[in-house]
């Protein structure tokens, strides 16, 4: 199990992560969430001792990663970016690298780059150098060479990055199987909601580096919001009275006349309805949205009290 | 020894060199070309003065920089270039450890530019028609027993590059600084002898060029010299590499 516990790193006394505690298992695929600078990368960037923090630990099958590297090779990881191969060799050839890098050759891990190399499609680049590839063929080289000696726990900071549509299905493939059939555990940050939704069984939320929320996509997405309400009045309305109006969980803002409402269940906004008909109140503009989970994920984010 | 990272950055080297295989030759095409250049420029105003062995001296020394720079610059080329192409975060996370890795990184470097070495050397010998007769076994010998020296001191600048990205220009004038190192006498011992490969640079002459016999205590000096630079060299890169991950600098440029 790869255990982060207590983790803490300030930079020029501004904390870019407070006393973030999670887990991970094998056979198992949890995301990292947040916005840009809510610590995602300085989380995974810990967890390769690619920096030094401030406070708190992280075990790899209860051994401290700051006395020992050899947790190295159970650990593979695709970094933000295109910075994870040598440009200058193919994608085969930086898989051998790194798989030996970490210890690993022979046939078996001959025969898994083979294998990988196929199922992200890169047979058809295999003569090119990583420098001749696109940002999306980079991505899939990175992959490829994080993946090639099947390390317990696979690191994936921003893995769609670049990727198109067709790729992104390949890929949350690809995690499955070897989830499936390898037991890797995955961790995973993203912008791609609709890639965490299909692959994750846990969610972990970071907001400035703070932990917001940990436990399943299920239990995350009852806490979001799925619908927003939009009124536009001619004479403003007192907040006492509207806070009134909404039962359950909702967040309410009031800008001068125009009233939005982010809330969980559709009868939720019959109360607020029924109060505009029976007081004769004539809306400018009336709008019910159902958010996407993007969005829906935006309004948890400024909730804050969610864990 | 860890023959696995080893025979790993060699088998680096071999795919770079094949694919890459223009670089490679006109590589080897410059390096003799500069030294022709230099040879024939100062060829006549030599043999007017009836000195003959400093044109050996100019092929030796010659030979001597070609091979220090390579030592010097195998780990600083692979942190700064690392840095901006790309993959230098991956490196360190070599279960090795990233000092380790450049070490073997290092130690492949001097034995492929001990041969590209031995072709250059016969390759300047056969068109300036300036015969040396090197003990190439005393030559590699005294030369990997120096290389640390350099080695040590390119850890100093790539420590420094993990700090201050841009020190390109340092290192450009630290290897053209080479050039007086291997120029410079450091035996029998003196001022110069602490200084950086001279006094490996100073055997190799003082053995191969002069064809005396090998001295133990300048054998003694040579490790001393190599022990002292890489040691220190390793542990300032660490205090660096310390600070780089503290303000989350490994990878940055």
């Amino acid at each position: 199990m790869l255990a982060v516990k207590e983790l803490s790193k300030s930079y020029a006394a501004e904390p870019a992560l407070s006393n973030v505690s999670f887990s991970l298992n094998r056979g198992e695929v949890v995301a990292l969430l947040g916005a840009n600078g809510s610590g995602k990368t300085t989380t995974v960037q810990s967890i390769c001792r690619l920096i030094e923090w401030d406070q708190g630990e992280i075990f790899i099958d209860n051994i401290d990663t700051r006395t020992s590297t050899s947790f190295l090779k159970q650990i593979g990881a695709v970094l933000g970016g295109c910075r994870n191969t040598n440009w200058r060799l193919t994608a085969k050839q930086n898989a051998d690298y790194f798989a030996r890098l970490r210890g690993f050759s022979g046939s078996s891990i001959r025969k898994n780059i083979e294998k990988l190399h196929t199922a992200l499609g890169l047979d058809e680049h295999a003569k090119k150098e990583v420098m001749k590839l696109s940002t999306g063929n980079k991505q899939k080289a990175a992959l490829l060479c994080a993946l090639s000696y099947s390390p317990d726990f696979v690191l994936l900071d921003e893995p769609t990055l670049g990727l198109d549509f067709n790729t992104v299905n390949d890929l949350q493939r690809i995690i499955k199987d070897r989830v499936e059939v390898a037991e890797q555990g995955f961790l995973v940050t993203s912008h791609d909601l609709g890639f965490i939704d299909k692959i994750c069984d846990r969610v972990v939320v970071l907001d400035h580096g703070k932990l917001l929320f940990e436990g399943s996509l299920d239990t995350l997405k009852a806490r979001l919001f799925k619908y927003e309400l939009t009124i536009e009045l001619k004479q403003p309305i007192e907040l006492s009275i509207l806070n009134n109006l909404w039962a359950g969980r909702f967040d309410l803002q009031l800008d001068q006349q125009t009233i939005k409402v982010n809330y969980g269940s559709p009868e939720q906004s019959l109360v607020m309805l029924h109060y505009l008909h029976e007081h004769n109140i004539q809306p400018l503009q009336l709008q019910i949205d159902s958010l996407s989970m993007e969005k829906a994920y935006q309004t948890l984010v400024q909730q804050k009290d969610v864990k | 020894m860890n023959t696995h990272l080893f025979v790993n950055e060699m088998r680096l080297q071999c795919y770079e060199m094949r694919q890459y295989w223009f670089e490679t030759l006109s590589g080897l095409i410059f390096i003799t070309g500069v030294f022709l250049g230099l040879f024939y420029g100062i060829k006549s105003f030599v043999l007017e003065q009836g000195d003959g062995q400093s044109l050996d001296g100019l092929l030796f020394g010659y030979l001597l920089w070609t091979f220090a720079a390579g030592a010097y610059g195998s780990i600083t080329k692979s942190v700064v270039e690392d840095t901006q192409k790309g993959y230098l975060e991956q490196l360190f996370l070599c279960p090795n450890g990233f000092i380790s890795l450049m070490l073997y990184r290092s130690l492949s470097d001097s034995i492929v530019g001990l041969v590209f070495l031995t072709v250059i050397a016969y390759v300047v010998m056969a068109i300036t028609g300036n015969w040396l007769t090197i003990n190439f076994g005393y030559f590699y010998g005294i030369l990997l027993l120096a290389a640390p020296s350099l080695v040590g001191f390119g850890l100093m600048i790539s420590g420094l590059a993990l700090l201050f990205k841009r020190v390109e220009t340092v290192g450009a004038m630290l290897t053209l600084a080479l050039m007086g190192l291997v120029a410079l006498d450091g035996l029998p011992l003196n001022a110069f002898t602490f200084l950086p490969f001279v006094s490996g640079a100073s055997l190799a002459g003082d053995v191969v060029l002069d064809q005396n016999a090998l001295r133990l205590d300048y054998v003694l000096i040579v490790i001393a010299n190599s022990l002292v630079y890489l040691t220190g060299g390793i542990y300032m890169f660490k205090a660096f590499e310390k600070q780089a991950k503290k303000r989350n600098l490994i990878g940055q440029y």
